[in-house]
């Protein structure tokens, strides 16, 4: 039977497959399909865990996702796992597990201490007590509390996560959530039909609510083996649903079985993004608890929570429960342990008749009506439970060994009320229920209070059927299975609190009792959730599914207004905890972003280059892997004295056609671009709308109706989408047609005095002469045999071309300008080269056009068209863009040239070094000058030129005194582009 | 999560698209002066209800749709064209 | 172009089995207007243009559209920029044609698993029902803009080339349990 209060067969447990496992450092034995909450009751451990902030003994409570106390450290290969749910847990061969919140060790625990001076530790007690002094709360309270408080433990995680999860995205027709008799029933209504539904419960057994009464195993055994024939039905169980995010979509946790598991690769959890027409709610009620002294002894647990571990598990939660109930379901529990052999001692009832009171005295039972629990014996168990009337006199004193506890059932309204639904208090059950708008979907079964088997079955076939006709379909009402006669029951009697001496927890797992929600009411927080905040009451990762309502109706008590004024708190998503691995899906590691890769990526690897990020771009930094300078300097040596290439396919392309291509172009670039001949290119610039910067590049002329545009490798989408914005909303009259060539180009920069003579050997046929190709220049050419394009423009300052090609032709094109460069030493180079010669040029990029720059500050203004509108037209013109004292752009240089310039160092005057006249935006090592060159944004910067600065970079405690020069550091006269 | 219903796509999730702001302003004409170019990009009303707004299916069809959404519910009246006249729900249309 | 068989792999017995396919593409964009013409300049030539979300397979090409007045052409691998050349001197007024052979590359995923494999990257509906072969969208899968097309023998992925690799990796990875044949190009 594998552990001492297994007393039957269990529906999920094989008693032929014992499983070992060890709690807090005992080896133990449980059976296949127990959760670790179950076989650690099969083994009569009760006790489990210490609480929050009393540090006081708990024991399970519930049977399921609900539950308040039953939280445990799971220790595997990957380290620990803390806030595990022992209760939906299942267990596993070799299952290692520790409790909670407990120092030195369960049964002795110091700091259960603030259980003892739990008069000073009242609701709010955080807030008052660490106020002050300020500088406390880092040094002296955080840690404190941290080690007094918390559950769990967490331990870095080194490498990879252990767990890998994903996100699978489904779709369907109808979600129904909740698999009882109501969701079956709806489920089989609505497949049936030939919809396309989905079932989820939480459970890893459908049809979870009937099991546990036996009466109902045949229907649910022959709706099962129905839906299993419906390929349009697909069931999942072990599946939780989360969250409700509106327009139809859904959010699920699914954990997956032993099996998938492994199958998946050792996959724990799938995140399933469900989006569907229409929803039906089944998801039914939790049973809850009723605050009154002792209310968190070790075996104190909900009555229905007996049940389930005697029917799932064939587990006794005790020998002797008595019970304190107030409403005819939880009689269930007492009649199945009785038929298994288990005697109450008693129970205690505050109604004074009904039918199943009247059962229960018929067994034999004793029965205290009109009574109510007042006191629990015992610290670490139940040892006696006190009995008192309804006036509060005492009546008895029973002995028993657990006490099963029902308030009533709250409907699970979570979901609802995330679409939108009002809760509607329903005195009959004395509790919240929710509706739905027909676009949404239905409620059935409890949260539309409906109650008994029978009842919810038809209550879900209902709602389907309602479902079916709002999406066109009209349902025929399916030939019922023999369903069990519901029987006759008593409506409950609202109790919520047993007002007597000791602490009534209305929240388990966050310690907020009936006093503390009291006390906050005094204190001003009247409303619930302002009080759920003071007190912290449903905040917990239960969300107070036992006692949310308990505390609303504390609350309502303690100011005089009925519960239905009060309110229910709002659950938000997610519905339970949920592990950040399984919100990342599989967009970790490798997949976490994508990586776009150079056509040539390959044989810039093989070519020993280290590679950069550039957004998702990876591009070679430079030929070496050796860290420092000296191969970038070699680099950029190679073009500025012979010949250099680089890849720029990074680039944004953009081809333009279309008979207004070039008024687009006119109204997108602040320069012109309709007088632009065939065959040559142009250095633009666009502006936002509000006259800021927004992107350059080259755009070159291909035919009358015909433009390529370049954008720099950071905007390619950005313009994209700016010029489609526009096209389609502001210019909608112009015939342009835009698409993306990006990935189709691969394009390279041949930089350097000797690169006519490289470029001469690869394209035979095309006059290379200052006449017959000068700068701006562009033809389409045949470059080693495969065609593409080539553009006389430079990035580095030296004569330079950039040449196109097809993307799968790149290799071709670079081995053959690589062969015909070898003998004039042509070099490879990479983004650093690229850069410092940039920098030395004066060229900007996106350290520059960075958002705050205007053209005047980097002295483009000249290239502002005067006549015609263009995007930033109107804007560029006001005050703040054209104010003198703007930072514009200049060049820095180290006065001391073996000092290094970094950028972000702030530029000063040497007279006063407190306020900021601008920062370095570039720098790197030169070529051209010793030591570094820069370049820097400085308030009024261009009337500074040969003046001096001082830069300071705190950081690294460096001082810098600079001289502020041109930002052309080389060939301010351009004449090498055109030689 | 929005779930927007593209002419040209069918229904797709919010991400696909990107919000391009308020579509009942429109850019004054080329020679207009600053302000009025100001007021179209900085003015901008933040109604509780209907809103009339750009959203460019940027990973699907790249269209320039423009939805009537409701700013509190996030009901989608409509999914038009960049040059169709929007008619705003009367009260009653509202559920 | 026959892109479902061009490079087949094994085992499309099994769950999944990814291939590459290669092939030239051809972007046709009708100008204002123009899209009726450009649809009879197709017809001339024995293509019926597929509407929007759609795509048809002919002797030697597939055609799909995902964007309004746009069409993909899939053919098999020619002189670079010949069959876009092609295109744009039959439609020189009516449309352009833009070569995309070298930006857009094509995968082909089959097997009975293939759709389930997709279902963790894509968040469109790719059950039979929903898109049966014929249907083609634009959509995005793994964090990349992507074009799905559904055809008898499986599905065809096309993918900007500077995000292949990556959606190769994560395919490859993401159809492992389900029984993945692996690639045989590369
Ligand atoms: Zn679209």
């Amino acid at each position: 039977m594998r552990g001492p209060a297994r007393i039957a067969r269990g529906l999920l447990t094989d008693a032929q497959r014992p499983l070992r496992f060890r709690f807090d450092g005992r080896d133990l034995e449980g059976l296949a399909g127990d959760t670790l909450a179950s076989a650690l009751l099969a083994n009569g451990q009760q006790l489990i865990g210490r609480s929050f902030k009393y540090h006081r003994p708990r024991g399970v409570v519930t049977a399921g996702a609900g539950e308040p106390c039953g939280l445990v450290d799971l220790l595997g290969a990957a380290g620990r796992e803390p806030n595990q749910l022992a209760t939906t847990l299942p267990l596993r061969d070799g299952l290692v597990a520790e409790s909670q919140n407990r120092w030195p060790s369960l049964a002795f625990d110091v700091f259960a201490l603030n259980d003892r001076l739990s008069r000073l530790l009242p609701a709010g007690f955080y807030y008052k007590t660490f106020m002050s002094p300020a500088w406390a709360w880092e040094r002296l309270y955080e840690p404190l509390i941290r080690r007094a408080a918390g559950l769990g433990r967490l331990e870095a995680v080194v490498g990879d996560h252990a767990d890998p999860a994903e996100t699978v995205h489904d779709h369907g027709d109808v979600l129904v959530v909740g698999a009882g008799v109501a969701g079956l029933a709806a489920a089989q209504q609505l497949g049936s039909c030939g919809l396309r539904v989905l079932l989820a419960d939480q459970d890893v057994a459908l049809g979870a609510g009937p099991l546990l009464e036996p009466r109902w195993d045949a229907w649910r055994a022959a709706t099962l083996a129905s839906l299993a024939r419906l390929p349009n039905v697909r069931s999942l169980a072990s599946t939780t649903v989360l969250g409700a995010y509106g327009h139809g979509v859904f959010g699920a946790l699914e954990t997956l079985s032993a099996e998938e598991s492994r199958r998946f690769g050792g996959l724990r959890e799938r995140l399933r993004i469900i989006r569907v027409r229409r929803v039906i709610l089944a998801s039914g009620a939790a049973e809850r608890l009723i605050a009154f002294p002792g209310n968190d002894v070790p075996g104190v647990m909900l009555a229905g929570a007996a049940l389930a571990y005697l029917r799932r598990y064939g587990v006794a939660v005790g020998r002797q429960p008595a019970f304190f109930v107030n409403n005819d379901e939880a009689y269930e529990a007492l009649f199945a342990l009785a038929a298994a052999g288990i005697r109450s001692p008693g129970v205690v009832d505050p109604r004074t008749e009904s039918w199943a009171m009247t059962r229960a005295r018929a067994l034999g039972i004793e029965m205290h009506a009109g009574a109510v629990v007042s006191a629990v014996g015992g610290r670490c168990a139940v040892r006696t439970v006190t009995v008192a009337d309804l006036g509060g006199a005492h009546r008895a004193t029973l002995p028993a060994d657990c006490l099963l506890m029902s308030g009533g059932h709250t409907p699970l309204i979570a979901l609802a009320t995330q679409l939108g639904a009002p809760g509607q208090w329903q005195e009959a059950i004395a509790a919240f229920t929710a509706a739905l708008a027909p676009a949404t979907g239905r409620v059935a079964r409890a949260a539309h209070g409906v109650f008994g088997w029978a009842a919810a079955a038809r209550d879900g076939a209902a709602a389907a059927r309602a479902v079916a006709a709002e999406l066109g379909l009209d349902a025929e009402p399916l030939s019922a299975l023999c369903m069990p006669a519901d029987a006759e029951t008593t409506p409950l009697a609202a109790i919520w609190e047993v007002r007597a001496p000791g602490k009534a927890f209305v929240d388990l797992q966050n310690d907020v009792t009936a006093a503390d929600v009291r006390l906050a009411c005094r204190e001003g927080y009247e409303h619930l959730e302002h009080m759920k905040r003071y007190t912290t009451h449903g905040m917990a990762t239960d969300q107070g599914r036992t006692g949310g309502l308990t505390g609303a109706a504390v609350l309502a008590a303690a100011r005089a207004v009925p519960v239905s004024a009060v309110g229910a708190l709002k659950p938000r998503p997610f519905a339970q905890p949920i592990p950040f691995a399984a919100l990342a899906g599989g967009e970790v590691r490798e997949h976490y972003r994508p990586k776009r890769r150079l056509p040539l990526h390959d044989w810039h690897e093989t070519a020993g280059a280290s590679f950069v990020s550039a957004g998702l771009w990876l591009r070679p930094l430079v030929y070496s892997r050796t860290p420092g300078w000296e191969a970038v300097l070699e680099e950029a040596r190679a073009v500025r004295s012979a010949v250099g290439i680089t890849d720029v396919s990074t680039l944004g392309k953009i081809d333009v056609q279309g008979p207004d291509a070039a008024r687009l172009l006119d109204f997108v670039y602040a320069n012109t671009f309709s007088t632009l001949a065939i065959g040559r290119a142009r250095y633009g610039i666009m502006l936002r709308e509000d006259g800021l910067l927004f992107d350059d590049g080259t755009t070159t002329r291909l035919g009358p109706d015909h433009f390529l545009v370049t954008t720099t490798t950071a905007n390619a989408g950005p313009v994209l989408e700016h010029l489609e914005f526009h096209l389609q909303s502001v210019w909608r009259q112009l015939d342009v047609l835009l698409t993306d060539v990006t990935d189709q180009w691969a394009q390279f920069a041949l930089a350097g005095p000797r690169s006519r003579e490289v470029l001469a050997a690869v394209i035979p046929g095309l006059d290379l002469s200052n006449e017959g190709f000068p700068f701006m220049a562009a033809a389409a050419a045949d470059i080693a045999g495969v065609p593409g394009r080539v553009f006389r423009i430079s990035f580095s300052g030296e004569l330079a071309y950039e040449i196109a090609v097809p993307a799968v032709h790149a290799l071709t094109a670079w081995l053959a300008i690589l062969a015909a460069g070898h003998s004039l030493g042509i070099r490879p180079y990479g983004l650093d080269a690229l850069n410092l010669l940039r920098i030395e040029k004066g060229h900007v990029t996106g350290a520059e056009l960075n958002g705050n720059t205007t053209a005047d500050d980097l002295g483009m203004r000249r290239m502002l068209k005067p006549r015609g509108d263009f995007i930033g037209r109107a804007l560029a013109g006001r005050a703040g863009l054209v104010a003198p004292d703007r930072l514009q752009l200049v060049g820095v240089r180290a006065i001391d040239s073996a000092q290094r310039l970094r950028n972000g160092t702030q530029l000063v005057a040497p007279a006063d070094r407190t306020r900021s006249l601008g920062y370095i935006t570039s720098s790197s090592p030169s070529v051209e000058h010793p030591g570094w060159v820069g370049l820097a944004l400085v308030a009024g910067g261009r009337a500074r030129i040969g003046g001096r600065l001082v830069g300071l970079a705190p950081a690294h405690g460096e001082t810098t005194e600079l001289e502020i020069v041109s930002a052309h550091h080389v060939d301010p006269e351009n004449t090498r582009v055109r030689a | 999560m929005l779930r927007i219903r593209c002419p040209w796509c069918g229904e797709r999730d919010e991400v696909e698209f990107r919000y391009r702001g308020d579509a009942t302003k429109l850019r004054p004409a080329g020679d207009a002066d600053l302000a009025a170019f100001a007021a179209y990009l900085y003015e901008r009303d933040n109604p509780l209800g209907w809103h009339v707004e750009w959203w460019l299916h940027v990973a699907g069809c790249r269209q320039l749709l423009k939805l009537v959404r409701h700013t509190l519910s996030h009901e989608i009246h409509a999914v038009l064209a960049p040059s169709d006249e929007v008619s705003l729900p009367t009260a009653e249309a509202r559920r | 172009m026959s892109a479902p068989d061009a490079r087949p792999t094994a085992g499309a017995t099994d769950g999944v089995a990814i291939s590459l396919c290669r092939t030239d593409v051809t972007e046709l964009a009708a100008l204002r207007n123009r899209a009726a013409e450009l649809e009879a300049i197709a017809a001339r030539r024995g293509l019926r243009l597929p509407p929007n979300g759609h795509v048809v397979t002919t002797a030697d090409l597939v055609a799909l559209a995902v964007r309004p007045q746009r069409w993909l052409l899939l053919s098999a691998p020619a002189a670079p920029g010949a069959a876009a050349a092609t295109w744009q001197a039959l439609c020189a007024d009516t449309a352009a044609a833009v070569d995309l052979s070298s930006g857009i590359t094509a995968l082909h995923l089959a097997g009975p698993s293939a759709r389930d494999a997709l279902a963790r990257g894509c968040r469109l509906d790719l059950a039979a029902e929903s898109f049966p072969p014929g249907r083609a969208a634009a959509t995005m899968m793994a964090q990349v803009s992507t074009i799905l097309a559904a055809l008898p023998s499986g599905i065809l992925i096309l993918t900007p080339a500077s995000t292949a690799r990556h959606l190769r990796e994560w395919l490859v990875a993401t159809a492992r349990p389900f029984g993945l044949a692996p690639p045989a190009d590369d």
